[in-house]
């Protein structure tokens, strides 16, 4: 893979959605709702009914998946539990409001009739395909991170004292910076594929939703206290990740059919 | 330059591209013309390497042009798509700076301003693409194949919705190519255009229905008659030129004689007329104009006649 032109071509697909920020819209909108959903859970429900999480002995109980924390209080772990676990959904929702741009991605530009100049450079598939999945990883993630400091700073002034100082800890980086990225770069590539096998963004798009059905699952099990993923599972999630992700590459590149793309394509 | 040997592309049961073999070598321009879906853009498309021949190959510079080389080879291609394909909300410069750094030209930004200043783009660099004319379009893809100093230049349609006056520019600008020592193989619906610049015509129509310099390509299906200038009423002569020529006919001082061979046949028509007293001004073959010759190989409503 020439770096110097998978850069070149992200440079492009950054430089087009800074012209058309409004495609950064879905992400921006799910990160600022998802931003919203634990605080008002942990902080608003509580203050509104005037009865504290730690009131609840089923809460209580299941908080303890985060550890036993003696520095806080009952509530305070609740808050650091709910907080911790709105975490991961907080981190993986913004990725389909990227699903979008992904999806939009190879067949815009052959609605367009951009595709066919690119394709007639030296660029090879990986590297378009590459580009692609970084031109809508790139902002989405940005937007998470930023997102995610908001989070942490409306923890450091709403949750109770020494939540804030609980909740940076391994996991919560495992999240951030390793299955966050790592689960963006699956999905992206997912709707990628299905981008460059389609002649219709809609249809691109309608598929690519679909991706949604995991992080729903995920999002479901963890309210059901199914599991607690610990920093190291967390990092074996996001190497798995990024095994799958070079595994999907690879059929995307292998299922990239130039051909049929500029011929029957209409 | 750039060469295709029994090039042949099927897509099902239809065959659209069928045992075509032709040149273009250095400094030449050579003009494919055809009727819509006779091939052309397929056989552009196979020798930029993005279409894969059924049969047949593609050689540039000698190198028999593959799948595994492609990549490579296509950096000595421009190829001017028959759509302009511009980013739309990128500006002019950014288009081309985005190429420039995929072909890896050392100095991008020096290479988009030399591009801008020979195309005349300097003043819309900083324009969105989508806001430029059908024409600017045009010329920024034109722009944009050039941008890396190719040796083989693949036109499909390059002077189709531009004015009068830059479709001139671009002609010229050909002709400079051709000059620099290029390969240019350029699609055209526009017959003047091909007749104007090309040093060699392809007509296409799925088969290489003919191949040769404009020119000889007319010689090559005149009409095998003589026009003939005289002073005064030429109906006078005809009684002398039907001895060996009864479908002759006059129009005015103008005789039109059909002939067998005109080089062979013309002097002694002349010598006749002389002799029957005749002051000739003006003795000359006729020669199909290219687009009576493209009707006559292509037909008018694109069947071969």
């Amino acid at each position: 893979m020439n770096l110097h032109r998978l850069r070149a071509l992200v440079a492009k697909e950054l430089l087009d959605l800074r012209r058309n920020r409004a495609a950064l819209l879905p992400v921006a909108i799910s990160t600022l709702a998802f931003l919203a959903l634990p605080l008002f859970i942990a902080i608003g429900v509580p203050l509104a009914s005037g009865q504290p999480l730690g009131d609840d002995a089923d809460l209580a109980r299941v908080s303890l998946a985060v550890g036993v924390h003696p520095e806080l209080t009952v509530d305070g772990r609740v808050q650091l539990f709910l907080f911790e676990q709105f975490l991961l959904v907080f981190l993986l929702m913004p990725i389909t409001g990227a699903m979008a741009l992904a999806a939009h991605a190879v067949v815009g530009e052959k609605v367009a009739r951009t595709l066919e100049p690119l394709l007639a450079t030296p660029i090879t598939t990986a590297e378009i395909l590459a580009a692609k999945v970084l031109g809508a990883m790139l902002p989405t993630f940005g937007i998470t991170l930023a997102g995610l400091a908001l989070y942490l700073a409306l923890v450091a002034g709403a949750a109770d004292a020494g939540v804030l100082a609980a909740i940076l800890n391994l996991r919560t980086f495992a999240i951030a910076v390793l299955v966050g990225p790592a689960a963006a770069l699956v999905s992206l590539q997912g709707a990628i594929l299905v981008s460059s096998r389609v002649n219709d963004p809609r249809t691109a798009q309608q598929v690519g939703v679909l991706i949604i059905l995991p992080v729903a699952a995920l999002i479901v099990a963890q309210f059901m206290g199914a599991f607690w993923l610990t920093a190291a599972d967390l990092a074996l999630i996001a190497a798995a990740l990024v095994a799958l992700w070079v595994a999907l590459l690879l059929v995307s590149i292998a299922l990239f059919d130039r051909e049929a793309i500029l011929t029957r394509w209409r | 330059m750039i060469a295709v040997e029994h090039l042949t592309r099927v897509f099902g049961s239809r065959l659209a591209v069928d045992d075509v073999s032709f040149g273009v070598g250095g400094g030449e321009i050579v003009a494919l013309l055809g009727p819509n879906g006779a091939g052309k853009t397929t056989t552009m498309r196979m020798m930029a390497g993005l279409v894969s021949p059924t049969g047949g190959t593609v050689r540039i510079a000698g190198t028999p042009l593959t799948r595994a080389n492609a990549g490579a080879l296509r950096a000595r291609i421009g190829f001017l798509t028959e759509a302009p394909g511009l980013w739309d909300r990128l500006t002019v410069r950014e288009n081309l700076r985005v190429f420039a750094r995929i072909y890896g030209l050392p100095d991008a930004e020096r290479a988009v301003d030399e591009t801008l200043d020979r195309f005349g783009l300097r003043d819309r660099a900083g324009g969105r693409a989508a806001e430029l004319s059908k024409g600017q379009r045009q010329k920024v893809a034109l722009a944009r194949a050039l941008l890396h100093g190719p040796d083989v230049l693949l036109l499909d349609e390059p002077t189709a919705g531009l004015d009068p006056e830059v479709a001139r520019g671009v002609r010229q600008l050909f002709l400079e190519l051709r000059a620099e020592g290029r390969a240019v193989l350029l699609a055209t619906h526009n017959l003047e255009e091909a007749e104007r610049i090309a040093d060699r015509v392809a007509l296409l129509r799925g088969r290489l229905v003919a191949l040769d310099r404009p020119l000889a390509l007319r010689e090559r299906l005149a009409a095998g008659r003589v026009t003939i200038l005289v002073r005064g009423d030429a109906t006078a002569l005809l009684p002398a030129v039907r001895r060996n020529a009864p479908d002759a006919v006059a129009e005015g001082s103008v005789l039109h004689v059909p002939v067998a061979d005109a080089g062979r046949d013309t002097p002694a028509l002349v010598a006749s007329l002389v002799a029957a007293g005749a002051a000739i001004l003006e003795v000359r073959p006729e020669v199909p104009a290219l687009e009576d010759v493209y009707l006559r190989l292509i037909g008018p409503d694109g069947g071969q006649a």
